[in-house]
């Protein structure tokens, strides 16, 4: 293995989600660009981010649906320090925290819309960027 | 205080004291380790409370980071250890830790509880690799930090920028928090930033996670804290002026690994613990003379004087202005320089500058006739706890 001092350094990796047990459903919908959710078989109540057991009424049976993509603006930041190598060359970025129709909230990227049109409430829209063979992320546009 | 019925005092109220306060100095570049920090804060503490390590039969040492009870068994020689208890509460876990030792103390499992914190955030790892490594982080790490959103400044950056839309909170009111806490570390000799700030320079400062500047950040530093808590029957004989800790409680809020799917983003468990503790002391907001809230962020403490009850929901930006919380207003805050001026020590400095105001002993900052005086910790995304303590003799 070389470690010659004028190798140049690897490219800062991604990020990427090491799904569970739990959380498999979700991340396999992603990856087909659908929003799959995770629902009291009982009570039918969405939960996310996914878990065994339902907080409402304690089953622990649930079923996978696919959810609406629309959803509105709850609040947002712009990431200027990048806080990770990889995101140095995306910096600034805007990350909405979004209420979803289907009753819970999505975090993600938002692209297309200027920082100063940002407003509680905007309507927006979920859409999906492959980033690997497995994986699959969010973000989101204007509806 | 109104006149109570006996029987409706808590059984916790007053029976354990803050008898030993210590801490390293606070700097960004260190050559020791986190435990080693630790260790010298803890010393210093059990020399301030008069007592010998041996004394020490209780340990809650801030995890992770620093060192585990081991650790303390193989420096300090501790004969008989009856209590190692870890609180992992992020921010929150220095003020918890004091009724995890209160309980200990009031119950005689323990006679003197050790509560420390060592830490080398400036010159080890720093806060985004940190915390990926954190069990509660794990949601964070699988949701979160793949979409680019690692740090507490970008996690808790959107609830900022909720309370200014809703509320009209302006980073003016912002400032006002990290200017004046400046004002109050260069009274301190043991603070990392000496130099005054000025609003327009905090306005200037660089755009960390908008609506966070650079000066609404805590500090990344070095530095050793340490506490211990006795029975306060026993600590009345101690070295130091008795500080009682009368109300005292931890706070989990809903959705705690996620702010995300928070059903409030700015109700978290601090508003859970705060009336439990006032309940406990027997005293209301406007019986408390000093103040020192965590301030991981500058928003974070005008969000917490909320959750209090010192003013109402939305109105916390207003309420930090005109030198309300500046020493010599109604509700002097962060005294000592706090984690965006002192150091950050998860918040032990907050609860060691408390007992020193309590004391007398705050030098250049003190607080005049300072008898009843409250401390906050917040983090782990929103988890809270608050401490009130009196000075009792």
């Amino acid at each position: 293995m070389s470690t010659a001092p004028t190798s140049t350094p690897p490219a800062p990796e991604r990020p990427l989600p090491t799904p569970t047990r739990e959380s498999q459903p979700y991340w396999d919908g992603l990856r087909e660009g659908r929003l799959i959710l995770q629902h009291c078989a009982k009570c039918e109540k969405a939960r996310h981010y996914p878990r065994p057991i339902c907080p409402h009424c304690f089953s622990m049976e649930s079923t996978w649906r696919e959810a609406p993509l629309a959803g509105r603006i709850h609040s947002w930041t712009v990431c200027h320090h990048p806080f990770n190598f990889f995101f140095k060359s995306m910096a600034p970025y805007v990350v909405a925290l979004v209420d979803m129709e289907a009753g819970v909230r999505v975090n993600a990227p938002l692209r297309g819309m200027a920082e100063g049109t940002l407003k509680i409430g905007a309507p927006v829209r979920l859409a999906f960027e492959p980033v690997t063979k497995d994986v699959t992320l969010p973000y989101f546009v204007a509806a | 205080m109104a006149a109570e019925d006996e029987s409706m005092v808590h059984a916790l109220r007053e029976k354990a004291a803050i008898s030993g306060i210590g801490e390293t100095a606070y700097t960004r570049g260190t050559t020791q380790s986190g435990l080693a920090l630790q260790l010298e804060a803890s010393l210093r503490a059990i020399d301030d409370a008069g007592l010998s390590p041996r004394d020490i039969d209780g340990v809650v040492p801030y995890f992770p980071g620093g060192g585990i009870a081991e650790d303390f068994i193989a420096n300090l020689g501790l004969p008989d250890l009856a209590l190692s208890a870890f609180i992992p509460m992020g921010g929150a876990t220095c003020v918890a830790a004091l009724q995890t030792a209160a309980m200990a103390v009031a119950t005689g499992v323990c006679r003197n509880v050790l509560i420390s914190v060592g830490r080398t955030g400036y010159s080890g790892a720093r806060v985004s690799t940190r915390l990926q490594q954190f069990p509660q982080f794990a949601l964070a790490a699988e949701f979160e930090a793949p979409i680019g959103m690692f740090a507490p400044a970008q996690l808790y950056a959107q609830g900022a920028r909720r309370h200014m839309e809703l509320y009209g909170t302006t980073t003016r009111h912002f400032a006002e928090v990290a200017v004046v806490t400046r004002q109050h570390a260069i009274l301190n000799g043991n603070v990392v930033m000496n130099k005054p700030l000025t609003v327009e320079e905090h306005h200037a400062s660089r755009m960390i996670a908008d609506p966070f500047r650079l000066f609404d950040c805590s500090l990344e530093s070095d530095g050793g804290a340490a506490v211990i808590v006795s029975a306060s029957d026993r600590a009345r004989d101690l070295k130091k002026p008795l500080v009682t800790i009368m109300g005292v409680a931890e706070g989990h809020p809903e959705s705690p690994a996620s702010i995300a799917q928070r059903p409030d983003l700015l109700e978290f468990g601090l508003a859970k613990a705060a009336p439990r503790a006032f309940g406990m002391a027997g005293v209301a907001p406007k019986e408390i003379d000093v103040a020192e809230i965590y301030d991981c962020f500058t928003f974070t403490v005008i969000n917490q004087l909320e959750l209090l009850g010192f003013c109402k929901k939305g109105e916390g930006g207003p309420f930090v202005m005109d030198g309300r919380i500046a020493l010599g207003g109604d509700l002097p805050i962060n005294t000592h320089g706090g984690l965006l001026s002192q150091g950050h020590v998860v918040g032990l400095n907050h609860v060691i500058e408390l007992t020193r105001q309590l004391r007398r002993d705050a030098g250049k900052a003190q607080v005049k006739d300072a008898e009843v005086g409250l401390v906050t910790g917040y983090g782990d995304m929103g988890d809270g706890s608050v401490a009130i303590l009196r000075r009792a003799a």
